[in-house]
């Protein structure tokens, strides 16, 4: 998809400014109907010209690392805290997504985000969406960034 | 603005028109952490007037007997079919609830929709959002509807 250099750019600045870590972006991949096991995903939606999901998911251990730089305190488990961040940083990746894919500011907003968490769970897109998944490593821990989008209509 | 009113009037609406099924809707829930005991959710994105995510969560035996209602069909587990039926929902339930709100000149638009499936999962809501869930009773047992907005 030719959004993935700008998702890898815009996921890599998020990182460095905002939470203050160095991630390292792999080879886009379909994430096709994989079960994610011990993670919580941050999930926002895209809607106007461009109608779209833009996920995050993040293995437990990613999460409780990432949380811990990004809210500059201890945190041991998977706890309000950390949906709360999963879920900004869901809502930053849309914002930076949102400006890429639509310039003018004007044609596309971004909704709620929601974090989901869980032993074992599977996110699936419904619409017929072309989607990208790119994986980010970052201290020995992996995560993804995901975007499904549906032009027009 | 009403929105328990506007989701249990459209969440009706479209069980009686589009899937037969006769749904009585209950108390709202309160705010804060719920375990719904669910199996297969569908959840999608609004945004203008205000931002919000809208979520219909099942136990699995409820999502099988909607998904099958509405498709026509059988079906015995959780699979692709059921996840497109609830996300089809969910997506059916914004577009009520997007209609309902232009009339009061709020103007919304719809992403799209994504399913959640799996033996355990929690659903969690932002503590500075606002929240409303419904549970809703079939023959099958209960589903619940949520609504989670910031008003802009």
């Amino acid at each position: 998809m030719k959004y993935a250099q700008d998702i890898a750019d815009a996921t890599q600045e998020i990182f460095s400014s905002m939470v203050m870590l160095e991630v390292t972006p792999g080879e886009p991949f379909k994430r096709a109907d994989s079960k994610l096991s011990s993670s919580i995903s941050g999930i926002i939606g895209l809607a106007g010209t461009i109608k779209g999901i833009l996920a995050i998911h993040l293995p437990n251990a990613a999460a409780l690392a990432i949380t811990t730089a990004f809210l500059g305190m201890d945190v041991e488990e998977i706890d309000e805290d950390v949906c709360d961040a999963v879920g900004e940083l869901a809502n930053m990746l849309g914002g930076s997504i949102k400006a890429i894919l639509d310039p003018s500011g004007s044609e596309i907003q971004i909704s709620m985000p929601s974090a989901v968490h869980g032993e074992e769970y599977a996110v699936d897109c419904l619409a017929d969406a072309e989607a990208v998944a790119i994986p980010f490593t970052f201290n020995g821990q992996t995560f993804i960034v995901e975007l499904q989008i549906s032009e027009g209509s | 603005m009403e929105f328990a009113k506007k989701i249990v009037e459209t969440t009706e609406e479209i069980f009686n028109t589009m899937i037969f099924l006769d749904v009585s809707a209950n108390t709202p829930l309160e705010q804060g952490k719920q375990d719904l005991g669910c199996h297969v959710s569908a959840m999608i994105g609004l945004t203008g007037g205000f931002s919000a995510m809208l979520g219909i969560h099942c136990p699995e035996a409820v999502g099988l007997a909607i998904s099958g209602a509405m498709l026509g069909i059988e079906i015995e587990e959780i699979d692709a079919d059921v996840k497109d039926a609830l996300g089809e929902i969910a997506n059916m339930l914004a577009g009520g609830l997007k209609e309902r709100f232009s009339t009061e000149d709020i103007g919304l638009e719809l992403a799209i929709p994504t399913a959640v499936s799996g033996k355990s999962y929690t659903i969690a809501s932002s503590a500075k959002s606002n929240r409303v869930i419904i549970p809703f009773n079939i023959e099958q047992g209960q589903f619940f509807i949520e609504m989670k907005y910031n008003l802009n």
